[in-house]
């Protein structure tokens, strides 16, 4: 059985601060304290760079590092472990791709999908990229309850289509998008897909490779990692013959100040001394995830997930973005009247993190007609007993503004 | 609610954002000054002329926050017909009451002190600024040019 009380006492945070309701998990989430133990014990340990030592502590290092790969892999469901690119974060896999593996294949006249509620790291890329090299942004629609357009989408499909990225999990709406049918229609065409996973990974019952997309990226911090790490997985096809954008020490088979050639990949793409510690941490942090049965989590998730939806639309004048039917665990409502900032701060005021705002994703706020909205969301340390506390803090905020 | 919030909401601040002054968008008018925060997603504009160095017809539109929004209706009201020196006087005088670093001026003024809060709530200071920023900007740069 799922015990949210126990599962509670794995992060350190919730011991500084009893009284701290945190549902600002969308953003980032907290660590446990095997993650953190995991990353001093590197630290204190095992520091030494990779690749380069016959010194037991380098080898055990590399080995280590290797290592995650392997359970990074494992845990996405991928063929292979040299799938697996670590970069910095989200945005970084997505910038990746954009200018190693599109870049070069674009031309004037092409065109990128993406849809109406990405998140600025999945739009400004692909945006730029369609700018320097004269081809077209299109952007799949979304309705007043924030859910894509697949018709619309179809039709956009062109012989012209280089590259669909993306969100697999709106992080401002909590949308679940119906990420395998476009990944379908895409792949009838040969179109590639970049899933940005950054607020699925872990919510969502997932193997890549019955998903079959062609890039899939996530950032370690959204799944209670260390901050400055994260995924990218690709298609050993695609990978193969991207090129490095950045260049240095690591990276390379052979140079002479005529040539170099390049490592095979991941190597090629993780130029310079690596976020080792980070790396090591989402090890640990894999290892932290696996010990609960998936099944389990998401069933406790989505319980969650429900009873915040039935409460929180049970208050008079709050409107809930998005589809309620939805099962994630992102809910983005407004009280009507009072602005989301001024909801923020009375919520902090009662240690009730959340966040105000537009999320990163301005332009999905301008199709709602909205400067932006309060987001709270949910994860495994969360409880009904916190939704109960939300919930009495916003009628309370309704009678101080009314 | 904790006697924080009531400092940072007084009574001036939700008057004022319920009902701002001079909130009306304009068609023709010789300046269209934007105050946009783009961590915040608030979005003014303010309409106005200039007239032998004095600031006419001012009134604005746009969202934003209790705070942001009780802010630029009181900038509004208080710099109206105003010169242009003047206005930069009034500018400095509210950022008495908002910099921390600076002592509250003795007599107060009422409406202007109700922004005080911002100096406990660091992370609500820009909602207070967002106008006066934008418009002593623009205000010095138009009298040096
Ligand atoms: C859907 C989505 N994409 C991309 C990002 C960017 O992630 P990061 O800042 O970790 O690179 C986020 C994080 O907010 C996100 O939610």
């Amino acid at each position: 059985m799922f015990d949210v009380t126990k599962v509670k006492a794995d992060f350190p945070i919730f011991k500084h601060h009893p009284d701290l309701i945190y549902l600002d998990n969308a953003s980032t989430t907290q660590k446990p304290g095997a993650v953190i133990d995991g990353v001093k014990n590197f630290y204190e340990k095992e520091n030494a760079n990779i690749h380069r030592g016959f010194y037991k502590i380098a080898i055990e290092t590399s080995k280590n590092y290797q290592s995650v790969r392997t359970k990074a892999a494992n845990y996405l469901g991928a063929a292979d472990s040299k799938n697996i690119v670590f970069t910095s974060g989200t945005t970084e896999s997505i910038n990746l791709v954009a200018q190693s593996f599109l870049e070069p294949r674009l031309e004037a006249g092409d065109n990128v999908i993406i849809s109406a509620m990405e998140h600025h790291a999945n739009l400004i890329p692909w945006q730029m990229l369609c700018q320097k090299k004269g081809a077209e942004l299109r952007v799949i629609p979304m309705d007043q309850t924030a859910q894509l357009d697949l018709s619309g989408y179809k039709k956009m499909l062109s012989e012209k289509t280089k590259m669909i990225s993306v969100v697999h999990i709106s992080n401002s709406l909590g949308s679940v998008n119906p990420i395998e049918d476009i990944i379908e229609l895409a792949h009838e065409k040969d179109i590639p897909v970049l899933v940005d996973g950054a607020q699925s990974v872990m919510n969502y019952e997932m193997n890549i490779r019955n998903l079959d997309c062609d890039f899939f990226v996530f950032s370690a911090h959204k799944i209670f990692g260390p901050t400055g790490v994260g995924v990218l997985y690709g298609k050993e096809k695609w990978l193969k013959k991207m090129q490095p954008i950045q260049f240095g020490g690591d990276m390379i088979k052979e140079v002479s100040f005529e040539k170099t050639t390049f490592a095979d990949f991941p190597q090629k793409f993780e130029s310079g001394t690596q976020n080792l510690a980070g790396v090591i941490g989402l090890g640990h942090t894999i290892d932290y995830l696996e010990k609960f049965e998936k099944k389990e989590v998401m069933k406790y998730l989505e319980m969650l997930g429900k009873y915040a939806i039935e409460k929180l639309s049970a208050i008079e004048n709050l409107k809930i973005f998005g589809n309620s039917n939805h099962n994630s665990n992102i809910i983005s409502f407004n009280l009507k009247n009072i602005h989301p900032h001024d909801v923020a701060t009375f919520l902090a005021e009662e240690n009730i993190a959340v966040r105000a705002g537009q999320h990163c994703t301005q332009p999905a706020m301008d199709l709602l007609g909205i400067p932006g909205t309060i987001r709270a969301s949910f994860t495994i340390y969360n409880s009904t007993d916190e939704v109960d506390k939300l919930v009495k803090s916003l009628k309370s905020i309704q009678k101080f503004f009314a | 609610m904790n006697d924080r919030l009531r400092a940072l909401y007084k009574t001036v601040i939700l008057e004022h954002s319920n009902n701002p002054m001079y909130f009306e968008k304009k068609e023709v008018t010789q300046f269209v000054l934007k105050a946009h925060s783009p961590i915040c997603g608030d979005r003014f504009e303010f309409f106005f002329d200039i007239d032998d160095e004095v600031v006419n017809n001012l009134s604005f539109y746009g969202h934003g926050c209790a705070i942001s929004k009780a802010s630029a209706s009181i900038m509004v009201r208080k710099l109206r017909g105003q010169s242009i020196r003047k206005a930069l006087t009034i500018c400095a005088e509210f950022y008495n009451y908002v910099n921390i670093e600076s002592a509250l001026p003795e007599p107060m003024d009422e409406e202007f002190e109700a922004f005080s809060a911002a100096k406990i709530f660091p992370e609500r200071k820009k909602c207070a600024t967002l106008s006066w920023d934008e418009m002593s900007d623009f205000l010095t740069k138009y009298q040096n040019q």
